[in-house]
């Protein structure tokens, strides 16, 4: 060994205690496989690691740059969209109250036109049934007064027989009755 | 202790030939092969071929999990992003936006800490490497290297010992009691400590993991130990599992540590 070895003193027992010095052999074979494995690690594994890296940056980058602007893509549509809506709304507010002016306004006129020709109606059958009183009055007494004048010539023909006078009334009520 | 648990091991009745009467014999295994070189004696040991072969696993994990990147990641590799991005996080809350160059050589630390670690508690390799100190030492000069090689390339030499030996707003007497403090703590006591605090974790957490397990194997066979032995069982998983929350934590903490040192030599305090 090329270092003195130094021995831990372990007071109560005879051991000779834990060697602290490094044995030469192990401390440069070790250094040489640490100092390997630095290499590789430097030459293999971190360049390859590091550059994945920057690249997943990168893509990373790139998409939130591109969801960023996609986002706001669909804002800006988002908020056409919204005005187009809110233009038609008002637009079918417009023709739903347009409609409902036309519909009131037509009820009104066929409620007017109804009412009219409703009283003209009356009017006209009030004007036929006048006419049609009076022709009838007036054909009743013409009626009559036929009836009468005939009534009394037979009378007037028959007037010394009583029992004939009694059925010449029977007989024109006969006749009447018959007439009916 | 040792002699301790072999004396109640042979009083109890238990088979157990001194296994434990040397500390070193857990941690310093015989050469596999050896050979003279600038007047030394040179060797391969178990605990050198369990360094390479947890950091070739390492590598190999690595290699395979970059190997055919994907930006829309796997399984394989978001486990690997995952690691990376952990040391990341220490870069970026230690250090800040400027630590980012950092994070390749924190991540290195970090996996190559975790797996020599981890192989206090891999079955059929029970050994950590970073139980032995040279695994320790240089891990700790390395990061010495990095952050003083930092401190001189952001502030310049003069600027940067400056900045060590006379921190900025102390009045001038307190420097007679703060220089020395400071250069020895800055210079000398970091890299120390860091690799104390893991040599001596892992060499602690591997005598606990072969207690327990030598336990078991002793008191279970006795005739009047075995309640012991059967505790020892039982305690196993707890072990186990205690081990590989300190086996993370001791990484965690070198590589955050290691952070800390470099965002001190970012600029002058």
């Amino acid at each position: 060994m090329l270092l003195t070895t130094i021995h831990l003193a372990v007071a109560d027992n005879g051991d000779e205690g834990l060697v602290l010095l490094p044995d030469l052999s192990e401390l440069v074979m070790g250094l040489v496989a640490f100092l390997l494995l630095i290499a590789i690690m430097f030459k293999f594994v971190f360049p390859k690691l590091n550059e994945t890296l920057a690249e997943r940056g990168t893509q990373i980058q790139g998409k939130m740059e591109e969801a960023d602007a996609k986002l706001a893509e669909a804002e800006a549509a988002k908020r056409e969209y919204e005005a187009s809506l809110d233009d038609a709304r008002g637009e079918a507010t417009q023709i739903i109250d347009e409609a409902k002016a036309t519909a009131e306004s037509l009820r009104a006129d066929i409620l007017a036109k109804a009412e009219t020709e409703a009283a003209q109606i009356i009017e006209r059958a009030q004007g036929e049934v006048a006419t049609e009183r009076q022709r009838v009055v007036q054909e009743l007494r013409a009626q009559v007064g036929t009836m009468s004048v005939e009534l009394a010539s037979r009378i007037v023909e028959r007037e010394l027989d009583a029992a004939t006078h009694e059925g010449l009334v029977d007989e024109y009520i006969q006749r009447l009755s018959n007439q009916n | 202790m040792t002699q301790t648990l072999t004396l109640a091991a042979a009083e109890w009745g238990g088979e157990f030939d001194g296994v434990l009467d040397d500390i070193n014999a857990l941690f310093d295994f015989p050469y596999l092969f050896s050979f003279e070189m600038f007047g030394e004696e040179w060797g391969i040991n178990r605990t050198i071929l369990i360094a390479w072969l947890m950091t070739l696993i390492v590598g190999v994990i690595f290699v395979m999990g970059t190997r055919n990147m994907q930006v829309v990641p796997g399984k394989f590799q978001s486990a690997i992003e995952m690691v990376v991005e952990f040391n990341r996080q220490i870069a970026m809350e230690i250090i800040g936006p400027k630590g980012l160059k950092f994070v390749p050589m924190l991540t290195t630390f970090f996996v190559a800490i975790f797996a020599l670690n981890l192989a206090k508690i891999t079955p059929f390799l029970m050994l950590p490497p970073t139980g032995r100190s040279a695994w320790p030492l240089f891990f700790a000069g390395i990061a010495w290297l990095i952050y003083v090689g930092v401190g001189i390339k952001e502030q310049g030499f003069i600027g940067y010992f400056k900045g060590v030996a006379f921190p900025s707003g102390v009045p001038w007497p307190l420097y007679i009691i703060l220089t020395p403090i400071e250069i020895v703590s800055t210079l000398i006591l970091r890299p120390f400590t860091l690799a104390v605090r893991l040599f001596a974790n892992m060499a602690a957490g591997h005598i606990l993991v072969v207690i327990t397990l030598v336990t078991a194997w002793i008191f279970l066979p006795s005739a009047l130990g075995w309640p012991i032995g059967v505790f020892a069982v039982v305690a196993g998983p707890l072990v186990f599992g205690f081990e590989l929350f300190i086996i993370a934590l001791q990484a965690y903490i070198f590589t955050m540590l290691t952070a800390v040192y470099i965002d001190s030599s970012m600029e002058a305090h």
